[in-house]
């Protein structure tokens, strides 16, 4: 597919939440999520284990338990996912969207054939008979780079390595040509090599076939190289969004600045310490009305917990939800005041050797 | 997988071994074999014989008999090999097991490898016909409580398979013999063999009498296995590949989850060869545990004997199955 379909929207969440009854209170895993993605581009969501990415992503996957509460709305290529869910459409996930995810040594199916569990999405949504499903899994295996892939096609996933079980688990989602790719967290579990070629792989097919991606991870520096945008998520909200360069070199949310600083970078001094975020993680079951981040922020003022800041545009395609982001003047002002009382309004004490910037 | 079998195969020669011979070996526990062979004349020593034939005895022993008697017992005591010690008899016994002949009953002179062939097939029909209809219900009644899990359908299935594994066998073959039998006239009430198709009729109760508290067992194992698997990321893959739940249910998380079903099965397939018996009396069918209760009570050891290593061999060679079943299931096995 040519370059100019950028603009074309494809994929639309609106006001996104996702809240799960428990015994012990509602856990707001999800709270009004909106994002726009355009068909071939690709988005990073980062953010810490809990930030409600995985959850955001299994609910356009329509993977949720039944007990999840879903509200908000989510567009694709025109058409209502959450009613194609209620009506259990088929054919669609899988076809339009597909999943890949964290471990490979879990998501296959240990008992099946690596073949069988590709061809039988071929057999499923395109039916494909026996023979031709075959001819196109050991295509589908050798465009994922899987040298040998007559041989692969009948062995067991047990008999693969980690990386060649993720190429496998990435041409099960390939099969029947999707147009949008969820990865979760798809390199997490394998090492550092097989990351970057798996990362290319993924970024090779996405250009080679018009496909959008979103790509779920941890890893700053990952989603810096791989994303044409990247959505920072803390507590089940947006913090932050915008274009890869800007929001590392000239990050606005303090959460963003402050994961950025807690980063290990090859030209800081040897034994020095890696700064970490101070405070408690976030509250998700019952959260009070307050941004999210203030308990941890070393700029909290009063009125971060009143309300909650909403994303909204600064410069462009940027997008903070912060009443004073870092690196402006109104950030800098907050700290020096916090600076002077020795704590921010949410009572987290100002160490002197944190230095976040205002 | 050739290698696997071969390693099964000689474990089971091995087991075959130990358990016939601890069999035989509890011949002796049970009592003297030639008393059951000759009577009361057993107790005649051959001392004794020797002390009347120099005549420093009478002719007349304590037990009862005479002279003449010490040929009848020389006689059967080399027939049987009685003479010999225990290793060598059961070598004596195996060897010719293996030749098809499991010696004669002690009582009524009856061939056993007859009695063998008369009730075996008879129980492995009435077995492989209750296991049929135990999984045939249990697989579909485990998937589909499992797939709504503690929600109103396995509620409800959780109460109705406790309550078919508390109903006792006796209980509820009498409760369907009634009703099936006697007061619908749907089965015969007794076992009868007038070609294939009345002896399938035949065994219908009694297979289901013994299939129901299987299934039950069956279904509970599947349940809680299948809610585990569901829980892996695999089927979490399946379900992003859009496939049906049907199809993850019985194409995805039933493979994996069959261990626990497949080893009760084996161990109950092998416990029901002998084991069937208040079936067996409750529709007189004439099986292995029936016959294996009349050799006891008619004190008859070489049946009991040969019947209990029927049973030890059967046990092992379904095992040997379950096993292979499971490489079956789980390619990793094969390997291991």
């Amino acid at each position: 597919m040519p370059d100019n379909s950028h603009s074309v929207k494809q994929l639309s969440v609106q006001n996104l939440s996702v809240r799960f009854p428990t015994v012990r209170g509602t856990v707001c895993a999800v709270n009004g999520v909106s994002f726009e993605l355009s068909q071939g581009a690709s988005l990073g969501i980062v953010g810490e284990s809990g930030s409600g990415k995985s959850v955001t992503a299994r609910t356009l996957m329509n993977l949720l338990p039944r007990s999840a509460e879903v509200s908000g709305g989510v567009e694709f290529e025109g058409a209502d996912v959450r009613r194609l869910a209620r009506e259990r459409v088929k054919h669609f996930w899988g076809v339009k969207m597909a999943m890949i995810f964290q471990d490979p040594m879990t998501s296959l199916n240990p008992v099946k054939k690596c073949g069988t569990q590709i061809s039988e999405t071929l057999r499923y949504h395109l039916k494909r008979d026996r023979k031709t499903a075959r001819h196109e899994g050991i295509d589908l295996l050798n465009l994922v780079g899987i040298p040998e892939p007559k041989k692969r096609f009948d062995q067991y996933p047990h008999e693969l390595s980690g990386g060649l079980r993720q190429r496998v688990v990435i041409a099960m989602a390939l099969a029947c040509d999707p147009s949008l790719l969820i990865a979760d967290e798809p390199t997490t579990a394998v090492d550092v090599t097989v990351q970057k070629h798996l990362l290319d792989l993924l970024d090779r097919l996405r250009k080679e076939r018009g496909m959008s991606l979103i790509l779920i991870t941890h890893d700053l520096g990952v989603a810096r190289r791989r994303c044409d945008e990247i959505a920072v998520m803390y507590a089940g909200r947006i913090v932050e969004r915008g274009k890869p360069e800007d929001l590392f070199e000239d990050p606005r949310h303090p959460y963003t600045d402050a994961l950025l600083r807690s980063m290990p970078r090859l030209n800081t001094p040897i034994h020095s310490r890696l700064e970490a975020i101070g405070g408690p993680p976030p509250e998700l079951i019952n959260p009070t009305e307050q941004c999210s981040f203030a308990p941890r922020c070393t700029l909290a003022q009063a009125d971060c917990l009143q309300s909650v800041p909403q994303l909204s545009g600064v410069i462009g395609m940027r997008e903070i939800a912060c009443f004073y982001p870092a690196n402006t003047k109104r950030g800098r002002r907050a700290l020096a005041k916090n600076r002077a009382r020795g704590k921010t309004a949410a009572g987290l004490q100002m160490s002197a050797r944190r230095h976040t910037s205002g | 997988m050739a290698q696997f079998a071969l390693r099964r195969v000689l474990q089971l020669i091995l087991v075959f071994f130990v358990v016939t011979f601890v069999a035989f070996a509890s011949l002796k526990l049970v009592g003297d074999p030639l008393f059951n062979l000759v009577g009361v004349i057993s107790g005649i020593t051959e001392e004794q014989c020797e002390a009347v034939a120099r005549g420093e005895l009478e002719d007349t022993f304590t037990s009862g008999g005479n002279i003449g008697d010490c040929a009848l017992i020389q006689r059967a005591k080399a027939e049987n090999h009685l003479d010999k010690g225990v290793p060598q008899r059961y070598g004596i016994w195996v060897i010719n097991m293996f030749r098809g002949d499991f010696g004669t009953s002690f009582v009524n002179g009856d061939e056993i490898s007859d009695i063998i062939a008369d009730r075996l097939p008879v129980s492995v029909r009435l077995i492989v016909l209750a296991q049929l209809i135990a999984l045939g219900i249990a697989v579909p009644w485990g998937v589909a409580a499992a797939y709504r899990a503690n929600r109103g359908f396995d509620k409800v299935s959780t109460v109705g398979s406790f309550a078919l594994l508390s109903v006792p066998n006796f209980a509820l073959g009498v409760i369907l013999l009634y009703f099936f039998s006697l007061r619908w006239q749907i089965f015969p009430s007794r076992y009868e063999n007038h070609g294939w198709w009345s002896e399938f009729k035949a065994l219908i109760l009694p297979a289901a009498t013994l299939a129901l508290g299987l299934a039950a067992t069956y279904q509970r194992l599947l349940r809680t296995d299948l809610i585990t698997t569901l829980q892996e990321d695999f089927v979490h893959m399946a379900r992003a590949k859009g496939l049906s739940d049907r199809h993850i249910m019985y194409r995805h998380a039933l493979r994996p989850s069959l261990f626990s079903v497949v080893t009760v099965f084996g161990v109950n397939t092998g416990a029901l060869i002998g084991g069937a018996l208040v079936v067996e009396q409750i529709y007189s069918i004439p099986g292995v545990g029936t016959e294996l209760v009349e050799a006891v009570l008619r004190n008859d050891p070489p049946v009991v004997v040969a019947l209990i290593a029927v049973v030890a061999v059967g046990f092992v060679l379904v095992n040997f199955l379950v096993d292979l079943v499971y490489a079956y299931l789980d390619p990793r096995v094969r390997s291991a």
